[in-house]
């Protein structure tokens, strides 16, 4: 029919219309500074300064999340970006400073007066709280708040996530948790002591030089015992810094609002220039990338940088790059190839993969340089103790050798190659666009690899990270990431490096790396207080692993952050693990 | 036709026309079979030829896709870094690296050719789409029978069924089920058992609208004289399902089987898309259009070429079947 | 009538029970045919520190070991009458109806899916009536004129909506209007009816005609066929020769049964649609019950997904419920059968 053919043509032109418009879409950058711009963008402009530093108070900050806190309770969390943004709702004893560059890695005092009193053997730690410290409801801050607070952080099977820092250094003497304390005040751990209100002293198993660090964590954020609801807790968060929940919408958003008991005397190292913070929760990625560049939201909390596409828009328009800061993380993206997996028990097996692989293709896979250098080894360059090694040859050979891979293949008996799954964050573009090219480079040898996604979540729990699971499924090679907890050897390397702290259970953060070289040298470098021989040590750590070939390190990681015209007062703090600091940035008014 | 908590595409004519597409035994007159005066009109209908046309074409595509691959394309899941721009990760050369090499351009980032993948994933596409239309048409054209023809508890019975099936909230229960199927199981591996776990909860669960409509005009022709003529006669039942209704019932299960194809590629593609399709790094539709969302503002062309594929391919078959449902029909002007 | 009516009642309670007991039988089921064994499903909700022993405590505390009917007996009770759950030291109330309670977030599921209903019900009602009012209207006048560049350029148009993905067009419309025309809100902007009904409508009109242009070209072709085979019936033509206007024909005789049909498609498809417009919301990242299903399913909750589902399937069996008995009300036939 005539008419059939008519209709015909008008859908498809109406769906070739549409495609056209796509292709024609503009490109150019929106304004949105609704208040004119008093300093000039430029490329990196946060990055070993202060760009517009401000002390105007006023305004929102917006930021978006494209998934969720793994909670809001400081006895619960881990992820870096929290560990930041925490410092707004609750203040620990030592903080980083709130200084740009080289200087940001410096712990300075938060609740305490100074850094702690440490005992000749290292293994008693004394901070004594400063005067005039409030919670939101006016109530004094005492030092019992803050052992309360540590006490619940040991408590892993209520809060899953935190770290186990003061579990595995604490002389516990068999106390589980506050929940299980049969004492009236709950207060019944032994290993830290309140003499009184303002003094807190902590008693170690074992001698530790950088306890200060352990100081800065989350878990010693007071936490008053009357108002502690469990694991409801992160529902409302009791506030002792500068702001205090208004709205917290589970899994949607929620909104910060000024606290009134906070007392800026105490506390110079936050500006607390916005007037009010929200936080939106499950954005679409692109989304939140798309509104940063049109200036309808003000930061991306996750700070892991803009996603590709939206990097590859920017950097090719001269006005967005001057909005851009390339921050170098002390973080590493790698893969751990796992000798519990036949045949990756031979090391032989391990180099095959270690020279096979594309490390140029890896890489890519996180956006060329722009993502961060090849890493040859596992200690990100910044952190101190850092000493070059290459074991197999990354930097001369970034298509990988071929040849090499080869030949050991030979020596471990499988010269036609073998079969294996990898693993990644199904969640994690990059981390796909990882195994592809894992995939593809090496295919060259003769290595088949399977591609395995699981959800991020549990990713660490359940699947790659419980051990039981990664050997039952042939993950021989699992792909990963991890930043600092704090910028030193110990809080990069001991997490994920010590064959000591992988559980059976699961939720570990070492995928899977096991030698006895590499764990006498770790306790080497953890029973070592000379700062510098120490950081030297992790250098050797470093080292060994790599020689285990159970570690593949990729990237050395760098994030374009975006630094919308909103924002100002803004810098990228090293210390925080190289995310603006979001307790010092403010909103353009 | 309303599939899943929104429709992915289709036809929703299905429902209303429980008027029968009455099809007749035989014309008296010139002794014509059906078939042919069908066949008659359906020539006449030029954009319902171009649409089967273009579905034949696709159909050969698919099913000879390994080989158009081997010989005019490159393997799909070949990395071609030499192709993308290092800093900005799109493709060198303009409109996506369209190139004679690369007639459709490179993917970004990996500069995987967009050609052979999308060849490939015509095969995925139209392999799981036509086994799950098969499955469901199956299903749904037996219980459809059965519950038309024999009436009474039978009917009842199916028809509460069907209800069962359509009560459920397909895509989410797709997607459920998707996620939590392991690697292997049931002697399948990989690519094999995703695509078989899709045509499953694709077409298993989809069969209710077939067989509603068949059960609709079953129930309609079991009135009818002829079968009263073949029961007078001495025939049972199952002469009369397989000799007597299943031949008047083909007119109506080929029409929509033909609409429900569409469906049903739509369906997998939003499968995909959602991240539970077959999984990487295999070349399917939505999966393409899944990446390519992200590069929409600097890649285009990375999303135009599997979406007009989709477009195309859906158009083409909802043309066909429109232009074979006008055909069958007796009172089409 | 009344028969009818408590008919159906009683049919759609028992389909309600079937359904319920189908969905989680599929979900108790599914992963234990992925292999994974009660202490597996109870070690996702501890600690790291936690011992084989420990899980397996815990994976009975949970009822994780128990037999099928004796879970689902509980999940129907605790509908009815709430239940406790307790992983760890603290217990947990969730009032009635409870339908399903994370161990991920140790929140009730209920709360959550009463705060996101208005989202997607927002979402499904908004774009309902633009669809049945485009698509309809559109498919009324292209009936009338049939053959004419109207008609032909809507019927093409329409093929193209029913053609395109939704994902697809949602995510070109969300980049050309919202993002580089600015005419339209981003993603996941929604702001509650009752707090400004003016940006709720801002918020969703983006969404909403995405929507409707996906059904309203199914509904236009539906209700052009459907008109046109109305207005080459016998009565038609009995009430144009009577002196009947045109319009008069068309809105009181022809119109009227060419909709009731596709009012009983529209029942149905609206039912679906508050089951979770799963897509849509995902396009748009709309905090309504489709977007919350599919981040349970990404982080693995399953008694989220089960709550939705449940909850989906008890709008379609509702709306199919109303549609039966409107059917009821229009058609005398339906009654007297």
């Amino acid at each position: 029919m005539m008419k059939r053919t008519a209709i015909a043509v008008v859908a498809a032109g109406a769906a070739l219309a549409m495609g056209l418009t796509a292709c024609g879409s503009s490109k150019t950058p929106s304004s949105n500074s609704s208040g004119g711009t008093n300093a000039t963008a430029v490329y990196n402009a946060a990055i070993g300064k202060v760009f517009a530093p401000s002390t105007k108070k006023g305004g929102t900050l917006r930021l978006a999340n494209s998934g969720d806190f793994d909670s809001l309770d400081p006895a619960d969390t881990y992820y870096g970006y929290s560990w930041d943004f925490i410092r707004l709702y609750g203040r620990s004893l030592v903080m980083f400073a709130p200084k740009p560059g080289g200087d940001g890695v410096n712990l300075v005092p938060d609740l305490a007066q100074s850094l702690g009193q440490a005992s000749a053997d290292a293994k008693t730690w004394t901070y004594k709280l400063k005067p005039g410290l409030k919670f939101e409801d006016g109530s004094p801050i005492t030092s019992k708040d803050v052992k309360y607070g540590v006490e619940r952080s040991l408590d892993k099977d209520t809060f899953v996530n935190g770290p186990t820092y003061f579990n595995d250094f604490l002389d516990l003497q068999g106390y589980t948790s506050p929940y299980k304390d049969s004492s009236a005040d709950k207060l019944g751990l032994k290993a830290i002591d309140t003499p009184d209100d303002q003094t807190i002293v902590f008693h170690l198993a074992k001698p530790f030089g950088g306890f200060d660090y352990f100081a800065m964590l989350p878990a010693t954020i007071p936490v008053p015992q009357k108002a502690d609801t469990g694991i409801k807790y992160k529902e409302h968060v009791v506030s002792s810094g500068p702001y205090m929940f208004q709205t917290n919408n589970l899994g949607k958003d929620f909104t910060l609002v000024r606290n009134p008991n906070w007392n800026a005397s105490t506390d110079p190292n936050r500006a607390a220039l916005p007037d009010k913070i929200t936080v939106q929760l499950n954005v679409n990625a692109d989304d939140i990338d798309n509104r940063l560049l049109a200036g309808d939201l003000d930061v991306a909390i996750e700070g892991t940088g803009l996603g590709t596409a939206a990097q590859g828009k920017v950097l090719a328009d001269q006005n967005l790059k001057a909005h851009t800061d390339l921050a170098s993380l002390a973080r590493t993206w790698f893969a751990v190839i796992n000798s519990d997996v036949a045949p990756l028990d031979n090391i032989d097996c391990r180099k095959a993969i270690e020279y096979g692989v594309d490390h140029e293709g890896y890489q890519r896979a996180y956006g060329g340089a722009v993502g961060g250098d090849i890493a040859t080894s596992l200690l990100p360059p910044q952190i101190p103790g850092y000493q070059k090694n290459d074991v197999y040859n990354f930097a001369a050979k970034p298509n990988g050798d071929v040849d090499m891979a080869k030949q050991e293949l030979q020596k471990c008996g499988k010269p036609d190659g073998f079969s294996i799954n990898v693993s990644y964050r199904a969640e994690r573009p990059k981390e796909k666009a990882t195994a592809e090219s894992m995939q593809q480079s090496l295919a060259r040898v003769g290595i088949k690899l399977t591609l395995n996604a699981y959800p991020q979540g549990d990713y660490a729990k359940l699947y790659a990270g419980k051990p039981d699971f990664a050997k039952a499924n042939n993950l021989g090679i699992m792909i990963y990431g991890w930043g600092a907890d704090w910028p030193d050897g110990f809080g990069f390397l001991q997490q994920i490096v010590d064959s000591r702290v992988i559980r059976a259970a699961g939720g570990n953060t070492n995928l899977g790396i096991r030698d006895k070289t590499v764990d006498g040298l770790v306790d080497q470098a953890m029973a070592e207080s000379d700062t510098s021989k120490r950081n030297q040590l992790w250098g050797q750590v470093d080292k060994a692993v790599m020689d285990t070939a159970m570690a593949l390190p990729g990237v050395w990681s760098k994030v374009l952050l975006y630094r919308p015209d909103t924002v100002n007062n803004v810098y990228v703090n090293d210390g925080l693990g190289g995310y603006y600091d979001y307790a010092w940035m403010g909103v353009k008014q | 036709m309303v599939l899943g908590p929104e429709p992915v595409g289709g036809d929703t004519t299905t429902l209303v026309a429980d008027e029968p597409i009455a099809l007749a035994g035989a014309r008296a007159i010139e002794g014509r079979s059906l078939g042919r005066i069908a066949w008659t009109r359906l020539k006449r209908d030029r954009v319902a030829m171009t649409g089967g046309g273009v579905v034949v074409f696709l159909i050969l595509v698919a099913v000879f896709s390994h080989f158009i691959i081997k010989y005019l394309g490159h393997p799909p899941n070949e990395f071609n870094q030499k192709l993308v721009d290092a800093t900005l990760q799109t493709p060198m050369g303009k409109f996506g690296g369209i190139s004679w090499s690369h007639p459709l351009g490179v993917e970004p980032l990996n500069g995987r050719d967009l050609f052979s993948r999308i060849v490939y994933g015509s095969w995925i596409s139209l392999l799981i789409a036509s086994l799950a239309t098969a499955l469901s048409v199956i299903i749904g054209t037996v219980m459809g029978v059965i519950a038309g023809y024999f009436g009474g508890w039978v009917d009842t019975v199916i028809s509460r069924l069907m209800d069962v099936f359509l009560a459920f909230p397909l895509l989410l229960f797709a997607i459920a089920l998707a996620g939590v199927i392991p690697n292997k199981a049931f002697g399948l591996g990989g690519d094999a058992l995703r695509i078989a776990l899709l045509v499953f909860i694709i077409g298993f669960f989809n069969w209710p609208y077939i067989g509603r409509i068949i059960r609709g005009q079953t129930l309609s022709l079991r009135e009818r004289e002829f079968v009263d003529a073949a029961r007078s006669l001495g025939a049972r039942s199952p002469y009369i399902l397989f000799r007597e209704l299943l031949p008047n019932l083909v007119a109506p299960i080929l029409v929509y089987t033909t609409l429900l194809i569409p469906t049903n590629i739509l369906f997998e593609a939003a499968l995909s898309f959602l991240g539970v399709g077959v999984k990487a790094p295999t070349a399917t539709w939505g999966g393409m259009l899944s990446d390519a969302v992200h590069w929409y503002q600097i890649d285009p062309y990375f999303m135009l070429f599997p979406g007009l594929a989709i477009f195309v391919t859906v158009l083409a078959f909802n043309l066909f079947g429109d232009g074979l449902r006008d055909a069958l029909d007796p009172r089409a002007r | 009538m009344i028969r009818y009516i408590i008919r159906r009642l009683l049919a759609a309670v028992i389909l309600l029970f079937v359904v319920s007991v189908v969905v989680f039988g599929i979900f108790f089921y599914v992963p234990r045919l992925a292999g994974a064994t009660p202490d597996d499903l109870a070690s996702r909700y501890e600690g790291k520190t936690a011992g084989a022993a420990q899980t397996h405590e815990l994976a009975v505390k949970l009822g994780f070991t128990d037999p099928f009917y004796e879970q689902y007996g509980r999940f129907a009770k605790s509908i009815v009458a709430g239940a406790d759950y307790s992983t760890g030291p603290t217990t947990e109330h969730c009032p009635a109806p409870c339908f399903g309670y994370s161990f991920i977030t140790h929140n009730p599921v209920w709360p959550d899916l009463l705060d996101r209903l208005p989202v997607t019900i927002s979402l499904a009602i908004g774009g309902a009536l633009i669809w049945l009012l485009a698509g309809v209207g559109t498919g009324v006048l292209s009936a009338l004129r049939k053959g004419s560049v109207f008609d032909r350029s809507a019927m093409g148009v329409a093929l193209a909506g029913v053609s395109l993905p939704i994902f697809f067009t949602g995510l070109l419309s969300l980049s050309i209007f919202s993002y580089t025309l600015h005419w339209t809100a981003p993603g996941s902007s929604y702001t509650p009816f009752t707090e400004n009904p003016a940006t709720w409508a801002y918020d969703l009109i983006l969404p909403w005609i995405t929507l409707a242009f996906l059904y309203a070209a199914g509904y236009a072709r539906l209700t052009r066929a459907g008109m046109l085979e109305t207005m080459g019936e016998d009565y038609i033509r009995t009430a144009r020769a009577k002196g009947l206007p045109e319009r008069m024909v068309v809105a009181k005789h022809a119109l009227r049964s060419t909709l009731t049909p596709i009012l009983t498609i529209f029942g149905l498809d609206l039912g679906l649609l508050l089951g979770g417009a799963v897509l849509t919301e995902s396009t748009y990242s709309l905090p309504g019950i489709g977007k919350y299903a599919v981040d349970a399913i990404t982080n693995n909750d399953l008694p989220k997904v089960l709550g939705v589902t449940m909850v989906g399937a008890f709008f379609i069996i509702v709306a199919n419920l109303i549609v039966d008995l409107l059917y009821a009300v229009v058609d005398p036939r339906v009654r007297l059968s």
